[in-house]
């Protein structure tokens, strides 16, 4: 309890950290955020000569930040509108909210990530135990050998790849967007299956390029565990396969590999940038590039915190939970109880 | 009360405790020798450390096909950058040495396909820019970002983690919180957002963009390492004779780190290939000349729209070829020296075998 | 000292009543650089409800001889000879010839083993109770009956039955893991235990205790105990017949108590030399010269020549048989006559190990 204590505490001070330094990153790099945004306004005004308060005030109010306020006044501004949820509002869509256009895109990203992430851990864990249980067989080295190939090739790589091959000359898969045109969303097959039609390239460019080196760890952690005394032991006590290869050698040889699992999670968030920028898929971070694009900075920032914000709580609940699968994490430190 | 020597060494004279002989008995076997160490010269010292952390590991390493292939790739690599930094110096004997020449518009008729032209062997882009031209002389300023990027991450790492290690109490938590916070926030946003924001143009300065926040997942590796290895026994020992924490460091934990330190360079290197690549890739690092092969990728997809069409599509594929296998060769080598961080593994590959192995099986071999 | 002459070595190994036979059991494993026999031409009875504990160093084959009475050697070893298993009121097995329905009823039901390293025996990720109720299960045993019999042993060895039912293994202290680990292995009430180094890891305090709940437990569960160890003083209170390897081949069996006053063979006149004792000035304590033999390059002859200070030539062209030194007490040595005047006990060995340890 104490370490979930401590465990929490550190998310809440990732949160502030990533937060204040979004706030320095906006007010206090020269010809940062502010200035930029500044600049942009007095552009798009055209030659009229905008007074310098009311460009002060515009973009204090797009950005949360008051370029001209007291540095403690300004902080105090930021994060106290952080935390009532608002971001601001965007440039690029003509005034519209950040959160509602986060709200708007978040889930997709979701969707798309744990699309991923399932399909990689699904092909990951169960190659990488046929492997161990075949070592050193042909099966085990052509597959070390793709794998390792396969990890080698970047995920924005395998997409410019797919799109290239299995989008236009082969048009297997549409390459932009989230679902169908024309069709509206809702619970019905089409929209259904067309997000799924629509997300499997870019899930496919994280699953192909990422199960390599998960199914090599899972492997090497499968043939460690299939050594340990107790799989021994647990054989020669005529256990049935299945329950060995479930409940013995599955279950320790994947435990470890959770960490690897909340590792993925951050990296694909991360990378869904890319992807979601070379599929055209609006997402959070096809949103974060046009913030970039249109210099939109309450846009860019907003997106920005709401990815790692993500990741900082995906990680948290990942943590919190890893004691509930493996016991020895429960009792925390004395490890003799008794 | 009587006791019979119930350590299996002490029922069969030893002879010397030679390491070589047992896998487990290693830590035994390390403490014995820098037991000796004390006593000889610094000469000596160093030729035993370099026998022992650079020498042996690297024989080992080098007998796994994996690790000759990556140090293959790595040094065509580093000759492709040579030769580019020969072909563009100024410097006064090497300036009419030209061995591949630079990338500018009208080396050549524009689109032309690879194996069109042999002058050209893979072709040429839309401004008749030869391909081979960019490839390599996009390669010197990769690896100043990798060395920029795998050594500042590197550097960081190890000095967090062996301070947190070592000093423990205050220090220690301050460090390791910090470097749970780095961990946490995903690095590719945060670096976009930091490139987009200062728009640095110095391959030095990219290269320690992109690992920002690398070092700090392997400064937590290198921390538990230190701490498993400052309750060897041959540290304690160290420490009860009265030599310094600094030179404890030095002499006892540093070069032990040696192996993590060579594959997280690796993976971080691996990092700044990627990340550098795409923000080039993606147009959000600006760019003068074709300084990346994620310039040459940029501007097949954004000026030749080489996605869409089948004719342009090499422009696209060339650039890429280097990334993927130089990863390959990075990838091969990581794994390849995987082995050194397991004795059990260090032994056995090397056919060297042993009484208590054939008694009690090697696990490895399963049941 | 009755002084047969070289007898047929049948008599030798062979006991009234066994409930394990093996002979001529002999395990090789394929190796890079030649073949590695691990285990050669074993010959050894089992007496029915003896304790019969097996001493060698590490590293000379006993071990194997252990996972052998279980056909349960590792691979890539393979185990040949002829292994009998007696039960009380069934018809004989011939355990080699086992299918593995059957070979998986005899393992557990019948010949159980508690391994070298009870630390790690357990499934770090499941609880104590867990590896009982499945233990029974695969056996279709009733598990509620099973349980109780569970709780009844874990009692008999001094713990508390459900704490450590609820535990998880990381969760018990290395002697506890141990006790479980027996009970374990004796749940399905088999006839036969077998124990390889059972108590290596533990300190001196627990590994005692362990012996006594052992004894106790055999008497309870009409137990046959093969204990195997690198542990003679450990062995000699608690066996009644000896045996002894070297160079993966059995040199020496015999009554526990004729074997610490009249050993015959060189070796394990030494290795009573080499035990420390703390009644003996530390200058009278002999280390064995030489070191243990690879497996892929046994010495010719007698394996143990190269470190026997009575080996001549004999010695190195021919391997020695069984000869008896009494009727039950077999040696396998050219010179077992003369090993008592060439190596004098440093001390009154059992005296020493055997008064030592009752203290």
């Amino acid at each position: 309890m104490n370490w979930f204590i401590k465990r929490t505490g550190q998310a809440i001070f990732t949160l502030w950290a990533v937060a204040t330094l979004s706030f320095g990153l906006i007010r206090l790099m020269p010809g940062g955020a502010a200035d930029i945004m500044a600049s942009r306004l007095q552009q798009q005004a055209q030659g009229s000569n905008i007074p310098r308060e009311q460009l002060r005030e515009m973009v204090a109010s797009q950005l949360n930040v008051d370029p001209d306020a007291p540095i403690h006044e300004a902080y105090y501004q930021y994060m106290s509108a952080l935390v009532q949820g608002d971001f601001g509002n965007s440039i690029r869509y003509g005034g519209q909210e950040v959160n509602a256009i986060i709200a708007d895109t978040l889930p997709w990203t979701l969707f798309l990530m744990s699309l991923s992430t399932l399909g990689m851990f699904a092909i990951a864990l169960s190659l990488g135990a046929i492997m161990a249980y075949k070592e050193g067989s042909t099966f085990d080295l052509a597959n070390t050998g793709v794998g390792i190939l396969l990890s080698s090739i970047p995920y924005y790589v395998a997409a410019v790849v797919f799109i290239a091959f299995l989008g236009y000359r082969t048009p297997l898969f549409p390459v932009r967007g989230r679902y169908p045109s024309g069709v509206d969303p809702g619970f019905t097959v089409e929209f259904i299956g067309g997000a799924f039609h629509h997300a499997m390239l870019p899930a496919l460019s994280f699953i192909v390029t990422g199960y390599g080196l998960l199914a090599l760890t899972m492997r090497g952690n499968s043939i460690q565990v299939l050594g340990e005394d107790y799989v021994r032991v647990a054989r020669l006590r005529g256990l049935p396969d299945r329950r060995i290869a479930l409940r013995y050698v599955g279950r320790n040889a994947v435990l470890p590999l959770y960490t690897s699992l909340l590792i993925s999670i951050g990296f694909m968030f991360g990378g869904s940038i890319i992807l979601e920028i070379l599929f055209q898929y609006r997402g959070i971070g096809f949103e974060m590039n046009e913030g970039i694009i249109y210099r939109d900075m309450p846009l860019m920032m907003g997106t920005f915190l709401v990815i790692t914000f993500g990741v900082v709580i995906a990680l948290w609940i990942g943590d919190a939970t890893y004691g509930k699968l493996d016991p020895r994490i429960k009792s925390g430190d004395d490890s003799e109880a008794y | 009360m009587t006791v019979k020597p119930t350590d299996d060494d002490a029922v069969k004279p030893t002879d010397g405790g030679s390491s070589s002989v047992d896998g487990s008995r290693t830590d035994g076997g390390q403490m014995f020798s820098q037991a000796e160490i004390t006593e000889v010269t610094r000469t000596q010292r160093y030729q035993e450390w370099f026998a022992e952390s650079i020498a042996e590991p690297f024989r080992i390493a080098w007998s796994d096909w994996r690790t000759k292939v990556g140090l293959l790739i790595i040094a065509g690599f580093l000759l492709m950058g040579l030769v580019a930094w020969i072909s563009s110096s100024t410097w006064f004997v090497l300036e009419r040495i030209v061995l591949v020449d630079s990338p500018i518009a009208n080396q050549g008729s524009p689109r032309l396909q690879p194996l069109e032209d042999m002058s050209h062997p893979l072709g040429t882009d839309m401004n008749g820019r030869d391909l081979i031209s960019g490839v390599v002389h996009a390669t010197p300023t990769m690896i100043q970002m990798i060395l920029a990027g795998a050594v500042f991450a590197i550097v960081v790492a190890v000095i967090v983690g062996t301070v947190a290690g070592y000093k423990g109490g205050t220090t220690e938590t301050v460090l390791m919180t910090a470097s749970d916070v780095a961990m946490t926030i995903p690095g590719l946003p945060l670096v976009i957002v930091l490139v987009v924001l200062i728009e640095p143009q110095s391959p030095w300065l990219i290269g320690i963009i992109i690992t920002i926040n690398v070092w700090a997942g392997i400064a937590r590796t290198i921390h538990s390492q230190v701490l498993s290895l400052r309750e060897n026994s041959y540290v304690e020992a160290s420490r009860t004779m009265g030599i310094g924490t600094p030179t404890i460091i030095q002499k006892d934990i540093l070069p032990n780190l040696m192996p993590y330190v060579l594959v997280n360079f690796v993976y971080a290197s691996r990092r700044v290939i990627y990340d550098s690549v795409a923000l080039y890739f993606l147009g959000f690092l600006s760019f003068r000349g074709v300084e990346n092969w994620g310039v040459m990728m940029h501007l097949a997809y954004a000026n030749a729209s080489a996605l869409l069409n089948p004719e342009a599509t090499y422009m696209l594929i060339v650039p890429m070829l280097p990334i993927v296998v130089l990863s390959f060769g990075l990838m091969l080598f990581a794994q390849g020296t995987d082995r050194l961080f397991s004795p059990r593994v260090r032994t056995r590959n090397e056919g060297k075998s042993n009484t208590d192995e054939t008694d009690e099986p090697d696990p490895m071999t399963g049941v | 000292m009755s002084m047969h002459e070289s007898t047929t070595d049948r008599d030798l190994y062979q006991t009234a009543d066994p409930i394990v036979e093996i002979r001529d059991a002999e395990v090789v494993f394929e190796m890079d650089r030649g073949v590695s026999r691990v285990l050669e031409s074993a010959d050894l009875d089992i007496e029915r409800n003896e304790i019969l504990g097996i001493v060698g160093e590490s590293g000379s084959g006993k071990s194997m001889l252990a996972s052998a009475m279980l056909d349960a050697v590792v691979e890539p070893g393979i185990l040949s000879g002829q292994i009998t298993y007696h039960p009380d009121e069934r018809e004989s097995v011939d355990v080699l010839e086992l299918d593995d329905r059957e070979l998986k009823k005899l393992r557990w039901e019948d010949i159980s083993m508690v391994f070298q390293g009870a630390m790690s025996s357990f499934n770090p990720t499941m609880n104590v109770g867990g590896h009982f109720t499945e233990t029974l299960d695969a056996h279709n045993y009733d598990v509620e009956a099973g349980m109780n019999r569970a709780r009844e042993l874990l009692s008999d060895l001094y713990l508390e039955p459900e704490r450590v039912l609820e535990a998880y293994p990381h969760e018990l202290s290395g002697g506890m893991k141990q006790r479980a680990l027996i009970a374990l292995s004796v749940v399905l009430e088999p006839d036969v235990l077998v124990m390889d180094e059972p108590t290596a890891a533990l300190d001196l305090l627990m590994q005692r205790s362990i012996l006594s709940l052992l004894e106790k437990l055999k008497e309870k569960y009409d137990l046959t105990l093969v204990f195997i160890t690198h542990d003679l003083p450990l062995v000699a209170e608690l066996a009644d017949r000896m045996a002894v390897m070297y160079a993966f081949q059995l040199v020496e069996i015999g009554p526990t108590e004729e074997i610490l006053e009249h050993a015959a063979h060189p070796y394990t006149r030494a290795l009573l030399n080499a035990t420390p004792n703390l009644d003996a000035p530390l200058s009278e304590m002999r280390p064995i010269d030489g070191s243990a033999p690879d497996p892929v390059d046994v010495p010719a002859g007698c394996s143990y020549h190269p470190r026997c200070p009575l080996a001549d030539d004999t010695c190195v062209a021919t391997d020695p048989d069984y000869h008896g030194v009494s009727e039950s007490h077999g040696v396998a040595c050219h010179h077992w006559a003369h090993a008592a005047e060439e190596i004098p006990f440093n001390v009154d060995a059992a005296e020493a190990t055997t008064g030592g340890n009752q203290r």
